[in-house]
């Protein structure tokens, strides 16, 4: 046949209408969808794959154990580039749909300031990792932290390293985002009551490729430990590598990019010793344990943060929205509020009226390589 | 003096590596008026080229070297026939937009295929450096110091003394007349590009043990080369190597003695001023309107 005006016409119409028909096909097909928010491209997107790869676990067992309101789960991701208007734009995208009933944020604390408002006018559930102890402070009732905040982490890091390795002069080195900020606040707070005193307050901007700077001021603080909150891998493996070539072998103390896979990977052996603060270590619980299982079968890295308060936050709010039996938001954030004591992979989940699911951190060590638990320190929650 | 010291070599392995980035725009930007956008993701691609050959293959470092490099001279050949050749006679603005998405397509043909993991890839050396006197000397940042300033070399000797040399720069400074003379302006300006993204290559394969190879580490460090050209005075080579140098000083010392998190700003406040007080950089010549 030889196309003319007409088929050509028809050809084009098909074609435009043909995405349209599939997602109408697909939706009359019914699933429950959750939108994910999340790094694909861009410097966190090594730490973006983990958090899919932990949310596909946890989608396949809710859709194993029945689905949710007897339909399949479905996770629409959108990436945020690893930038906040990305996150911003992604947010939005996902928030257009109106059959997706709840969100999973960014586990990065200054996306989730970015995309905050719009998380407030979208009024649904969002799951999220970020630790800026403020987002749950911001007045915005459908935020729900599924990792423990950084007032925890600052108050865990400073007992640890005050009081039982006994270091007393601190070098803060954090990035000088949402979150590095807001962690290294944290742990100058928490140090007066173990007994510790900050000697060097250092911020630095994220991607930076040279630490030398930051490296000399260290050796010449007199500090005596380290406590860290670095945001990505990549700064943290230059940081690592410079502090040891600059002879500086100071006992380490950091938030939990410190032990995660990724830097483990790209830092090696100059992380040898370090301590980290840990929402997820596989030999806290049983729940860890399963997580970890589960996580090794699909992929080769090590089970990590990264992975596992993705995997939660799928399984609660699945959860949540199974207890509510309705998409009706305000009946799934109350479903949400009356969690109490689910295990999770990260610990025990019990939400406050903040929106705080964790009160408590693991600490953990990298034993030439591998990441030994410690420990785990629980705190009270108020619950209210 | 110990600090100075330390911050002096940090500070010149850096610069190095902006002046081996920024000599590849340089290059490009005197044999065509045009500022290649895509400078920055040679180095990418050729790093991980290194990855693919040294890393994953496991063939012997030297060997992963020299077919990266022979792989940069493809992708160079390559770039000018399919980015700048079929706009030749447009004017700059196309070129330099079709440099722009050339960067955007390596850099995504990358991550299709490697993904978005940093990967890690070693230096030469098996030892990481050695201290000399109260100063760490990093092997791989005086290997980039001594590779540029080989490089530099090299390049004086080339234009100046070889007849090719010669017929490069007579096309970079007026095509029409090396036309005239029976040089062969696009067969120049071919081998230009293979030579640029070469160096923009060997300066990829040299950082990455340092910075990691990642995708987004070609724009790192393109932007500071651009900032660096213009300090220099576009288009001239020398220029580049100071301008980048320099650069590198700057921000590690205003780093350590002003202020870490806006290392970044001393770079592009030094920019700011050249472009206001000096705008044909350092080395630059004042463009006088013609009569």
């Amino acid at each position: 046949m030889t196309p003319n005006r007409r088929t050509f016409a028809a050809g084009l119409a098909a074609g435009i209408a043909a995405p349209a028909l599939i997602r109408s096909a697909f939706a009359q097909g019914g699933s429950t969808k959750i939108g994910m928010v999340v790094p694909i491209t861009g410097p966190a997107a090594p730490s973006g794959a983990f958090a899919i790869t932990g949310a596909k676990i946890a989608q396949e067992a809710v859709n194993k154990a029945g689905g949710v309101l007897g339909k399949p789960l479905e996770i629409v991701t959108e990436d945020d580039q690893t930038t906040n208007p990305g996150a911003v734009l992604a947010f939005s995208k996902l928030a257009s749909q109106p059959d997706i009933i709840a969100f999973i944020g960014s586990i990065r604390s200054t996306q989730m300031h970015a995309m905050a408002p719009d998380m407030l006018k979208a009024a649904k559930p969002v799951a999220f990792g970020g630790t800026d102890p403020n987002l749950t402070k911001l007045g915005n009732p459908w935020l729900f932290r599924f990792r423990p905040n950084d007032s925890y982490s600052g108050k865990v890091i400073a007992a640890f390293g005050a009081k039982e390795l006994g270091k007393k002069k601190w070098a803060i080195v954090h990035s000088t985002d949402a979150f590095g900020t807001a962690g290294g606040k944290a742990l100058t707070e928490a140090l007066p009551e173990n007994g510790g005193a900050v000697v060097l307050d250092q911020g630095y901007a994220n991607q930076s490729q040279d630490f030398t700077p930051v490296v000399l001021a260290i050796r010449q603080s007199g500090a005596d430990i380290i406590g860290s909150y670095f945001t990505f891998e990549n700064d943290l493996g230059i940081f690592a590598r410079q502090l040891r070539q600059l002879g500086v072998n100071l006992p380490w103390v950091g938030s939990p990019s410190l032990v995660n896979a990724v830097a483990l990977q790209l830092a090696g052996p100059t992380l040898n010793g370090t301590y980290g603060v840990a929402d997820y270590a596989e030999e806290a619980s049983d729940a860890a344990r399963t997580f970890g299982k589960l996580f090794r079968a699909q992929s080769k890295a090590i089970p990590d943060n990264q992975s596992s308060w993705t995997y939660d936050a799928v399984t609660v709010l699945a959860m949540a929205i199974n207890k509510a039996g309705s998409t009706d938001p305000q009946k799934i954030r109350e479903a949400m509020l009356s969690v109490r004591g689910h295990q999770g992979a990260e610990g025990p989940y019990n939400f406050d009226k903040n929106g705080d699911g964790l009160h408590g951190y693991n600490i953990v060590k990298n034993d030439k390589g591998s990441i030994v638990f410690d420990k785990r320190i629980e705190f009270t929650p108020q619950l209210g | 003096m110990d600090l100075v010291l330390q911050l002096l070599f940090t500070g010149i392995g850096i610069g190095a590596v902006y002046a081996l980035v920024a000599l590849g725009f340089v290059l490009i930007f005197r044999a065509t008026n045009v500022v290649n956008f895509a400078q920055g993701e040679f180095s990418m691609v050729a790093a991980f080229l290194m990855v693919l050959l040294a890393v994953d293959l496991e063939w012997p470092y030297w060997l992963a070297f020299a077919a990266a490099l022979v792989g940069m001279a493809v992708l160079g050949a390559v770039f000018n026939l399919t980015v700048y050749y079929p706009l030749r006679h447009r004017t700059y603005l196309p070129v330099i937009i079709s440099t722009i998405g050339a960067s955007i397509f390596l850099a995504n043909t990358t991550l299709a295929l490697y993904g978005p993991q940093p990967r890690v890839l070693s230096g030469w050396f098996d030892n990481p450096g050695f201290t000399l006197g109260p100063v760490y000397v990093d092997n791989q940042y005086l290997l980039i110091i001594v590779v540029t300033a080989a490089l530099v070399a090299l390049q004086y000797w080339f234009f100046e003394h070889t007849l090719l040399g010669k017929k490069l720069q007579a096309t970079s400074q007026d095509k029409e007349m090396a036309s005239l003379l029976g040089i062969r302006v696009s067969t120049m300006i071919m081998i230009t590009f293979v030579y640029s993204a070469v160096i923009g290559g060997i300066a990829g394969i040299l950082v990455a043990p340092i910075l990691f190879v990642s995708i987004q580490m070609g724009a790192t460090i393109a932007l500071k080369a651009f900032a660096a050209t213009i300090i220099g005075g576009f288009g001239d080579v020398a220029g580049a190597i100071i301008g980048g140098l320099a650069l590198g000083v700057i921000e590690t010392f205003g780093a350590a003695y002003v202020s870490v998190p806006y290392k970044d700003g001393f770079a592009f406040l030094v920019l700011v001023a050249f472009l206001i007080f000096r705008p044909q950089g350092i080395f630059g010549e004042r463009v006088a309107e013609k009569a």
